[in-house]
């Protein structure tokens, strides 16, 4: 074995152009394959980081009639929990309004939560310090529908407690940046004592946003969803990238491959003599089939560690400064930083590195075995064709 | 006392051509002692290369046996077909064969890595072969860098390196000039007297044929004529 790993070295080195082109190609595959991973996977983690500052905290606990996907589930959509049981929980209160801005009708959410809450990241708290009468926060999505800026008065319009209409003017305290669309688009946040007093839903909540202590117990009339069900659909969206990934980086590697295949193939017609001498000096059929494999082995380990030194510089560029994606995506559906950071895991490098080594060695074992079979009389005249 | 080295009996090779057959070699009965400085001769396609890869298990008779060092050549696996070429025989090509990546050392040097003998062991051998041939100097040249005769020289210390019992030599002297030739065979002879190593030549040289002991006569795949013959002087 260790003849057969320095003979192929030695043959690889002495090939020259031909070897470095497959190595190349090769590199180009791995950089590609372990950096759009990286990426991907930097997208999922933060993905889901964001979810989990901006909106889901540690789970949440909803209402037996709330869906979040249905409008109509809001109005009966609440009920209330008993003190020993919100432990740990921060509530959210939804309720349907209107907003004039202009004079145009908008339908929107108006969503009351604690000023005081830290379970997520919305800046709810600047409300307590505002000394305007009725202020609101939202999102910058949301500021751009609505055209208004800090400071701005919008009118609302919502049914208080007996089902009438009630109207005030509100103030957009403050605009918040989130990442996470689903908390911004088309919603108002206020205080939930605010709202509470506003629709006299008195200790009423939609839904509860879990802390990180909180202890999930079945409450009857109460679903509570773990950050995993909750993350289904983004990890389902970046699932499906990721198959889509395959295919290029399948198709990308199959090019790779292919120049190898092409060179071991050519093998056989080029280097016929040379193998035909080796058979003459006594090597046996295994050993021309193990020099023959591990050269084709060799173009992807050094595509590899080529593919490490060339994109290292990439790699560590994106790892400190990030990939800017631009916010043009964000219509997609699915969450999307501007700025994601990729990650390189030492799994994601070990394992494209034995996918390469692995494939390659493949595609280079077959040849290598019509190799080792040759007639070495017929080689050795390089008679075949 | 003398020991036969080749043992060839009613060997008849046939290769398939379209639908038939083309008898190479037929009724072929010839045997060798050790320490012979042999030729086969007759003109092209009359079988000599047909023969020299027989006896160097390269390839394998259609009828009849051929036994190298008390070894049938048919009986042989791949293994230890390959086993006997590494371990016990050489050859020397027409076109010298040479690795073109490796240098003329470790051209020299691949036999005696494939029998997995040590470093120091291997550059020792290595640097005698070169010796032998005059290519002391040349060690570390790449082949493209030599002359036909420095080429030819690199194939022969890469046959005898590993001291075989029993060198093939294929037409060697086919491709080199009248000096050159004259400097191989002389190299070759040398190393017959001093290493008692049998030699086996396939030829139609009239040079080489000066220097053999025996002549084989080949016509059509048959042997036409045995002879001794006084060789030509070495000195
Ligand atoms: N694999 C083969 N298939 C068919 N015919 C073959 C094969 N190998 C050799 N022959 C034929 O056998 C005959 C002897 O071939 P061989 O190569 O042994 O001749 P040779 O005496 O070495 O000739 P030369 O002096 O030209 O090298 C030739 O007619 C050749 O065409
Ligand atoms: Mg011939």
């Amino acid at each position: 074995m260790k003849i057969a790993f320095k003979l192929a070295f030695k043959n690889l080195i002495g090939a020259g152009l031909r070897t470095w082109l497959n190595v190349a190609v090769l590199a180009f595959c791995f950089i590609v394959i372990v950096f759009y991973n990286g990426f991907l996977n930097g997208w999922q983690n933060q993905g889901r980081q964001d979810a989990m500052d901006w909106e889901y905290g540690h789970g949440q606990l909803l209402h037996a009639n709330y869906n979040p996907y249905d409008v109509f589930s809001i109005q009966n959509g609440h009920g209330n929990l008993s003190a020993e049981k919100t432990e740990d929980l921060s509530a959210v209160l939804v309720r349907q309004a209107s907003v004039y801005p202009k004079g145009r009708m908008n339908p929107v959410l108006l969503k009351g939560i604690s000023i005081d809450q830290k379970v997520i990241k919305l800046p709810i708290k600047l409300l307590a310090q505002s000394d305007v009468e009725f202020p609101v926060l939202i999102g910058k999505r949301m500021a751009e529908t609505l055209k208004v800026k800090a400071g701005d008065q919008v009118l609302l319009r919502w049914r208080d407690k007996n089902g009438t209409y009630d109207a005030a003017n509100i103030t957009v305290e403050a605009i918040f940046e989130s990442k996470v669309a689903t908390i911004d688009n088309g919603q108002i946040w206020l205080g939930l004592d605010k709202l509470r007093e506003m629709t006299g839903l008195t200790n009423e909540a939609s839904y509860f946003i879990a802390h990180e202590a909180y202890q999930p117990t079945a409450i009857a009339g109460w679903e509570f969803q773990a950050l995993s069900t909750l993350l289904k659909d983004f990890d389902a969206a970046v699932q499906a990238e990721r198959i889509a990934s395959v295919i290029i980086y399948s198709v990308l590697l199959a090019l790779g491959l292919l120049a190898v295949f092409d060179t071991q193939v050519l093998s056989i017609f080029r280097r016929q003599k040379e193998i035909g001498t080796y058979i003459a000096l006594g090597m046996t059929r295994n050993q021309v089939l193990k020099i023959f494999t591990i050269e084709g082995s060799m173009y992807s380990i050094f595509g590899g560690i080529a593919g490490i030194i060339l994109g290292a510089p990439l790699f560590f560029y994106t790892l400190s400064q990030g990939i800017n994606v631009g916010s043009e995506i964000e219509g997609m559906g699915v969450q999307f930083a501007d700025v994601i950071y990729p990650t390189f895991g030492l799994t994601l490098l070990a394992g494209t590195f034995v996918i390469l080594v692995f494939t390659a060695t493949l595609v280079s074992f077959l040849p290598a075995r019509k190799i080792s079979k040759l007639n070495p009389v017929y080689a050795l005249k390089g008679r075949i064709s | 006392m003398s020991e036969k080295i080749i043992v060839i009996e009613n060997l008849v090779k046939r290769f398939p051509v379209g639908e038939g057959e083309f008898t190479a070699l037929s009724d072929i009965n010839l045997s060798f002692e050790k320490g012979e400085f042999s030729g086969i001769v007759g003109p092209s396609g009359s079988g000599k290369t047909t023969l020299l890869n027989i006896i160097g298990s390269l390839d394998s008779p259609t009828e009849g046996s051929c036994t190298v060092m008390g070894k049938r050549i048919s009986d042989l696996s791949h293994k230890q077909s390959a086993q006997l070429r590494n371990m016990h025989i050489g050859f020397i090509f027409q076109v010298y064969n040479l690795l073109p990546v490796y240098t003329v050392f470790e051209n020299v040097e691949f036999a005696l890595l494939l029998q997995k003998r040590s470093a120091t062991a291997r550059k020792k051998a290595v640097m005698e072969a070169l010796e032998w041939v005059g290519l002391e100097k040349m060690a570390d040249k790449k082949p493209s860098k030599l002359s036909g005769g420095e080429g030819q020289r690199v194939a022969i210390a890469r046959a005898m390196v590993k001291r075989p019992e029993l060198v093939l030599a294929d037409e060697p002297t086919a491709n080199l000039d009248a000096k050159n030739a004259h400097a191989i065979l002389q190299t070759m002879k040398k190393l017959n007297e001093e290493l008692k190593t049998t030699f086996l030549f396939s030829t139609h040289d009239e040079k080489v044929m000066a220097y053999l002991n025996r002549l084989i006569h080949l016509e059509d795949g048959k042997v036409a004529q045995d002879e001794w013959v006084t060789a030509k002087s070495t000195r």
